[in-house]
């Protein structure tokens, strides 16, 4: 490492020495820079005495040396605000005290954006980022943090399941990867928590842990050249989140509310009479089975659920210090029974200045319990299969509930699995980190800041399914439990300096990082089962004996050590440079692999400073930005580089003689695997035009992943399985994204004020190649469904967008799927009801083509802030154009056959119109076009003053409509579009209340 | 420089450096999953490893019944060895039909595969997994690795057994190869890992490299009692008898003399005729003295979800109760077509099992359950009446080879001319059928033995045992039109079909993955 330390300290007396200084009859210029309207510090103001300059620190200070003695100009300039001189009389040998204030231009062009390992002006940033804050969040009931950016950002699809706080992930300009994570990864508070799922959970979403409304702003980084200092790590993009902090004046806040959330549509199936009327008509041997209730089993397995949210913060602020401690509570209920997430979250913000200031500590500590209970698996896909002529109960079973008597072959109870099976999760998680950075009092513009984080969780998941269900009694499983007790423990340690100054010689101001960065991460998980309960009355609580008790352990380690540096050149805020380097190594990666190296350019130029567009005045502010630049993803699993020898269970001996063997076998490795390889273009404009009124950005970019992580089919004999996970095959996507922000109306305190956002974002994904060295097309099936045993319905095919639907092209005829024997062979089968793609006679996969995309062409989005006197106002709207469903239950239960079986199951109502008496689930009739039009919010709020404190009321309604041609319960079916029985979207009513004392 | 900047250089650099000198190491090492440079430390793992590659054929990955599988690219369930050969060797001809819809299924009724039908796909790489296992044991147990280990000289002899066994599993592998698949890649344990793919090998080398392996082993294998599970040399010599009776099939030229003096070898090797045919097929068949080689199951210590869980559950359906055969349920997939139902006499009691109620004879339609006669062979019931010990997972082992196979053997190769004699050949046939009909009543006569019995009788006596496309192929009767079956090319009433799917085609994956395969004639 010898080499690399050298380097480095090259590097750093390289630009020390331009800040070395001499003093002959000249005096010393100290101050602060301010805001003129709010008095508040501005930081990073280039301030300039003839060719002797500084930037303002955090604290708005600045200290120039060596200014001739006599009457002096003081020359303030800062991004988004207006120059300012100020005459100034030197003396030798003498500090001066002069403070500059400085009138607003811009503010977007001011405001400070958290960047990897720093901040920058938003006006100075070369590369594609985006910042929210509080304000721009979305509102209403949110239990994950990624719930706050959805439809807010251009290009930044977040995902989630529809369950309270579940399923959540975030695509920033597509996915990068397939065996890999395509998450971004996310920082809080300065501390990475990696990008696959961002930790440990034995909930719905890792991410739950932190509580939204302790979050200040949410950074997202887009673009290869802001996101490369975060290396190996950054290729899916990079999620900042900024937690609150303390502030001066506020003392004790309080945000309250309460909520009611509806279904708001279930599969159509079949009613009572249809349902019994096609039991009569395909299987009348059935027929004795019927009863004559009529049973809304989807209807009795969902609710109204109810939810609430109480958070309560502390805060001060002195002059050296400030605080911020908070507590929340939430509880939200689903609206299928059996759902609820539950939080307890506190957190505690701490900064202190020491020593003049030129010590700061900040420090943060997050610690919550979440407490998960999840619908029982097969309640939703029960209560579709489930006969409505059937009863709830049966005093005559040992349950009390009824059940088919079709065995294996018939669906059970969703009612009886509901109350009587459990599945629950507990997460504890703590996060916290101590940040020192000190400020040399030698070298003005010199800091060094060093950074120890820690991430801890525990994670445990019970599921207790009994003896006496109808599921376990069919299949002669008995009663089981299980439970995994998961524990991390990540720590971190960053140190890196930071050195701001103009240059001496050269005009100009520089800012330049360099650092080193460890973390390691430690995992145990344990797992349980038990199968063949001996009783089933100790439930989740205890292990009675049993048939079956299994065990297994998995230990791991990994490490993550990094050098990183960055440079920043702004010239008169017109001509923008930066690069950055950073090096990583990683335990995921083989020995001749080990380090990978990430570089990044970009520039930018505010054209609008220059002399021929200044008079043009519809022009407020524009900048031509270009960046390039290398990322990684080691978002995968660790120890791929070893041949593992796994140990075979005790169920998986052999005989030998009288004697039963456990095997070991020797696993498919490549030695040599390591990160994947993402190069990255983005060339953008950000603009403001008339007099800042209407301000935006609009960027292209393109992404070619490489040596992709890729579990592909090997040469049979090569290796010690079929197929085989190694960095191979490479993947790109393409897009569009624009933005603008449009202050409609500036109404002022009183008046009506009128602020409507919109973005748009359109990715083109295409799986370019999987194995290079093959001739052909190779294609890997995926996107198993329900319906038959390995189904699956999409594919990876070069050429196409990843998952692509591999669909026959069912043969129309009046708009319908044709069902009849057209070629009179005497059955109906694929022969008659595809096309026959290749033209040689028969149907088959190869028959089958990838068509239709699950991925949105276009994700537009809108957001408006209005204001009128008392009263606030805001929405937002979403809209996904070109994504495709596969309806699964209509493909799994729409055909007679299912009435078939040892005991009917209820159809899809879709069988009464294409009268499949066989299952037809590779048809692309079930394909369907998902674009919708959703509003996601709408919040109306009174600010009012109450004993003479502020407060304000809110109502808000989530999802309060959804326009879409897609005809089954959802269109925004998870990443891959598949609708298999997905949990039902909710309308939720929300009211609340701001208080502080 | 001023001393105040190098003293600010000191503390910068102090504080980078502390850091840079934290670490550098990157690596770290897997706990709960061993590596090449340990696992041999414990010196019951070379057991464990050839344990593996007889596991290959049994189980489909490292947690029962599924879970951490062998091979990816199929349902785990639908991946499991006895399942895939089973299928490819019973499903296109005349004993078996299957009425589930799983995608790739269908077709393999009705001989109308694509050369990505994942059922094909899946056995293909299932004979590579085993190759590869045995190939890996066998680098693992050189001479220098062992004398490196320092092992010692008694676990040399018996690991010298144990290598005698990894090539008789690789034998068989590869006849499954050559007979599924014909042109192959060739790839032995003197190729090293890695992943440049391998030249395809002709049928007449593999056959070559197969009948040589399986004669160089034979001194090394062992023989006796106490066995049971394992590759003795009995099992060798009707792995061995089995590869020269189809060698006309695989090279071109016949070897009915060789096969003739391998069948003497079993049958010279102490196995007897179970005396109940019934008995083959329960959960306590171990105690056969008939089976030379099964493939085993256990309720509770191998479990998977193909291998006869599939086969037993499979064939049970409709009115049918899953506990008359020890289960817990049925899975109504499995059925006869007519033309194997009519090969039976109705006082065989090699049907007895037969199940008919509720169930036409005629397969009219391959989706209808009750289309079709059940033939529910397998039992999860001992031959006293008691349960096997898992209600989901049957006791029942698969007769591989057993010595009835060996005797229809001897009579058709004697017609063949492969040797022996008509008294004998008479005799074996007849001891099976007196097995079958309980008395002499039934035996036959010295005309009656011709080729066409032989084809018939391997019928009856190996129904659905996985060797009925094998023969019909040595027969010539699998494809083309000398004998039609129901829904053989798809229609209900069968037809003829292209000779060229007397083979599987290659994957087509396969030919992606691996540039110098050329795909079999016809696909």
């Amino acid at each position: 490492m010898a080499s690399r330390g050298r380097l480095t300290f090259a590097l750093l007396g390289l630009f020390l020495t331009a800040a070395q200084v001499s003093a002959q009859a000249t005096g010393t210029v100290i101050g602060r820079v301010l805001d003129a309207s709010t008095q508040q510090p501005l930081v990073a103001a280039s301030v300039s005495i003839g060719d002797r300059g500084a930037l303002s620190d955090e604290a708005g200070r600045f200290t120039i040396r060596g200014v001739p003695a006599g009457a002096q100009t003081v020359h303030a300039t800062l991004i988004g605000y207006a120059e300012t001189n100020r005459g100034v009389t030197v003396t030798a040998g003498q500090t001066t005290n002069v403070d500059i204030t400085m009138e607003t231009q811009a503010l977007q062009l001011a405001a400070l954006v958290v960047t990897g390992y720093g901040t920058q002006k938003a006006g100075n940033i070369s590369g594609a980022v985006k910042q929210l804050s509080t304000e721009q969040f979305q509102t209403g009931r949110i239990v994950s943090p990624e719930q706050l950016i959805q439809s807010k950002v251009a290009g930044v699809q977040v995902v989630d399941n529809n369950e309270p706080g579940g399923g959540l992930s975030i695509r920033i300009r597509g996915a990068t990867s397939i065996n890999a994570s395509s998450d971004p990864l996310y920082v809080i508070d300065g501390v990475p928590i990696g990008s696959a799922g961002a930790g440990l959970s034995a909930g719905r979403n890792p991410l739950n842990f932190l509580n939204p409304e302790d979050i200040e702003s949410i950074t997202v980084l887009k673009d290869a050249s802001a996101a490369a200092i975060y290396g190996a790590n950054a290729a899916n993009g990079v999620v900042i989140v900024t937690t609150k902090s303390g502030k001066r004046g506020i003392g004790i806040e309080y945000t309250g509310s309460v909520s009611g959330s509806w279904i708001t549509k279930t599969p159509d199936m079949l009613n009572a009479t249809q349902y019994k009327a096609a039991v009569q008509q395909y299987a009348p041997q059935n027929l004795n089975q019927l009863k004559n209730e009529n049973t809304d089993w989807l209807g009795l397995v969902s609710q109204v659920a109810t939810g609430q949210e109480h958070n309560i913060a502390f805060t001060s602020a002195a002059e050296d210090m400030n605080y911020r401690l908070s507590l929340g509570y939430q509880s939200q209920d689903g609206v299928i029974k059996g759902t609820t997430t539950e939080r307890l979250s506190a957190a505690l913000s701490y900064d202190q200045r020491l020593f003049n200031d030129r010590l700061l500590v900040k420090s943060n500590l997050k610690a919550s319990r979440n407490y998960d209970l999840f619908t029982p698996g097969g309640v939703l896909s029960n209560a579709t299969q489930m006969g409505p002529t059937q009863p709830v109960y049966d005093a005559t079973t040992r349950s009390g509930y009824y059940d088919w008597p079709g065995g294996i072959q018939s669906p059970d109870n969703p009612i009886a699995i509901l109350n009587l099976a459990k599945d629950e999760g507990t997460t504890l998680r703590s996060l916290g980190n101590l940040q020192a950075q000190y400020a040399f009092p030698f070298i003005d513009g010199l800091k060094a800041t060093v950074n120890a984080g820690y991430d801890i969780t525990k994670a445990t998941r019970k599921t207790f399914t009994p003896s006496l269900l109808h599921s376990q009694v069919k299949t002669g499983d008995g009663g089981n439990t299980y439970r995994r007790d998961d524990t991390s423990q990540n720590i971190l340690l960053d140190a890196y300096l930071n050195y701001a100054a103009p240059l001496q010689y050269l005009p100009g101001n520089i800012d330049v990082t360099a650092g080193y960065s460890y973390s390691q991460q430690h995992g145990d998980y344990p797992w349980f089962r038990e199968t063949g309960l001996s009783t089933d009355l100790l439930g989740n609580y205890g292990y009675p004996s049993a048939r079956q008790m299994q065990n297994y352990l998995w230990v791991e380690d990994s490490k993550l050590i990094s050098f990183f540096g960055r440079a920043n050149y702004n010239l008169n805020d017109r001509y923008l440079l930066a690069a950055s380097l950073r090096y990583d190594g990683s335990s995921r990666f083989g020995p001749e692999n080990a380090w990978g190296l990430f570089p990044s350019v970009s520039v930018g130029w505010r054209i609008s400073q220059e002399s021929f567009l200044q008079g043009i005045n519809a022009i407020s502010d524009l900048k031509l930005r270009g960046s390039w630049g290398v990322t990684g993803n080691q978002a995968f699993a660790n120890y791929q580089q070893y041949t593992n020898y796994v140990v075979g269970d005790a169920q998986t001996q052999v005989q030998f003689g009288n004697e039963f063997v456990t095997t070991i076998r020797p696993g498919a490795a490549d030695p040599n695997i390591k990160w994947e390889e993402t190069t990255s273009f983005d060339i953008g404009i950000d603009y403001a035009l008339f007099n800042n009124k209407v301000s935006g950005a609009l960027d292209f970019y393109q992404k070619k992943t490489d040596d992709m992580i890729f579990t592909v089919p090997v040469a049979a004999g090569t290796n010690l399985s079929n197929y085989m996970t190694t960095n191979i095959g490479s993947m790109k996507n393409k897009g569009l994204e624009f933005s603008l922000s449009a202050k409609l109306l500036q109404g002022g305190k009183d008046g009506l004020s009128w602020t409507a956002d919109f973005n748009a974002g359109h990715n083109a994904n295409e799986l370019t190649t999987i194995n290079p060295f093959g001739g052909g097309s190779q294609r890997i099936l995926t996107g198993l469904v329900s319906g038959g045993v390995g189904t699956y319905i999409q594919v990876f095919e070069p050429g196409q967008p990843i998952n692509s639907f591999f669909v026959y092209e069912h043969k129309l005829e009046g708009g319908k799927p044709i069902y009849k024997d057209t070629n009179g062979d005497g059955n109906i089968n694929e022969k008659d009801l595809y096309v026959d793609q290749n033209g040689d006679g028969n149907v088959n996969v190869d028959d089958r083509v990838a068509k239709y995309n699950p991925l949105p062409d276009w994700i537009l989005g809108h957001s408006s802030y209005i204001n009128y006197g008392k009263f606030d106002f805001n929405y937002t709207l979403r809209a996904y154009l070109g994504a495709y469903v596969y309806n699964n239950v209509a493909s799994n239960l729409g055909t007679y056959a299912e009435v078939g079986r040892g005991s009917p199951y209820n159809l899809h109502a879709s069988v009464l119109e294409t009268k499949f008496t066989q299952p037809q689930y590779l048809s692309d009739y079930y394909v369907e076009d998902a674009s919708f039009l959703r509003m996601d919010n709408l919040t109306i709020g009174y600010s009012f003053e109450y004993a003479g404190k502020p407060l304000r009321l809110y109502g808000t309604v989530q999802n309060a409509f959804t326009l879409t041609g897609y005809s089954g319960v959802d269109p925004t079916a998870g990443l891959n579009g598949l609708d298999n029985n997905r949990y039902p979207r909710a309308r939720t009513f929300a009211a609340g209340l701001n208080v502080r004392f | 420089m001023s001393s105040r900047t190098q003293r600010a250089l000191a503390v910068a650099a102090a504080v980078l450096g502390m850091a840079v000198a934290g670490c550098t190491d990157t690596v770290t090492e897997p706990k709960s999953t061993l590596t090449e440079t340990n696992v041999f430390d414990d010196v019951n793992s070379y057991k464990a490893f050839l344990a593996k590659v007889y596991a290959g054929l049994a189980v489909t990955g490292q947690q029962g019944a599924a879970g951490n599988a062998d091979i990816q690219g199929i349902d785990e369930g639908f991946s499991q060895y006895l399942r895939l050969y089973w299928e490819a060797q019973e499903l296109p001809t005349d004993e078996a039909v299957i009425g589930w819809g799983d995608v790739g299924l269908p077709e393999m009724n009705t001989q109308m595969w694509a050369s990505s039908n994942s059922f094909v796909v899946a056995m293909y790489y299932r004979i590579f997994f085993q190759v590869g296992m045995a190939n890996e044991f066998l680098r693992q147990t050189t001479d220098a690795k062992l004398d490196a280990r320092g092992v010692s000289t008694a676990l040399k002899a018996t690991i010298k057994t144990y290598r005698a066994e990894a090539r008789f599993l690789r034998a068989l592998a590869y006849w499954h190869g050559i007979d599924l698949f014909g042109s192959i890649p060739l790839v032995t344990d003197e190729d090293q890992l890695g992943s440049t793919p391998p030249a395809q090998a002709t049928r007449t080398e593999l056959y070559n490299y197969v009948v040589s392996e399986l004669t160089a082993i034979k001194g090394d294998l062992p023989a006796g009692s106490g066995f049971y599970g394992r590759a003795t040399k009995g099992a060798a010599a009707m792995l061995l008898a089995k590869v020269y009776m189809n060698a006309a099939v695989y090279t071109g030229t016949a070897k009915w003399t060789e096969a003739m003096a391998a069948v003497n070898e079993v049958i010279a090797s102490g196995y007897t005729l179970d005396t109940r045919y019934r008995h083959l097929f329960e959960a306590d068949n171990n105690t056969s003295p008939e089976i030379i080689f099964p493939i085993t199951q256990d309720g509770t210590k191998t479990q998977t979800w193909g291998g006869m869980t599939f086969l037993i559950h499979a064939s049970l359906g409709g009115s049918m109760n899953g506990a008359d055969y020890g289960v817990d349920g049925t899975w109504w997939g499995l059925r006869l077509k007519q033309q194997a139902y009519n090969l039976f006499d109705p006082t065989d009691k090699r049907r007895a099992f037969f199940y008919t109620s509720g169930q036409s004879v005629d397969v009219t339609s391959i989706g209808d359950w009750s289309k079709g006669i059940a033939a529910p062979k397998f039992t999860n019931k001992t031959s006293t009446g008691a349960n096997g010990s898992h209600a989901t997972h049957p006791d029942t082992d698969f007769p591989v080879f057993r010595l009835g196979d060996a005797y229809l053997m001897y009579a058709e190769l004697f017609l063949r001319g492969g040797g022996g004699t008509q008294t004998q050949a008479l005799n074996y046939v007849n001891a099976l059928r007196q097995r079958a009909f309980g008395d002499a009543s039934k035996n036959i006569t010295a005309t009656e033995l011709t080729l066409d019995f032989i084809l018939a009788e391997r019928g009856r006596e190996l129904l659905r045992v996985a060797h009925r496309r094998n023969d019909l192929v040595r027969f010539g009767k699998f494809t083309g039109g000398s004998y039609i079956w129901a829904f053989k090319g798809g229609v209900a009433a069968g037809k003829s079909t292209e000779t060229f799917r007397d083979l599987y085609p290659l994957p087509a994956n396969e030919l992606v993955a691996n540039p110098n395969l050329k795909q079999n004639t016809g696909y």
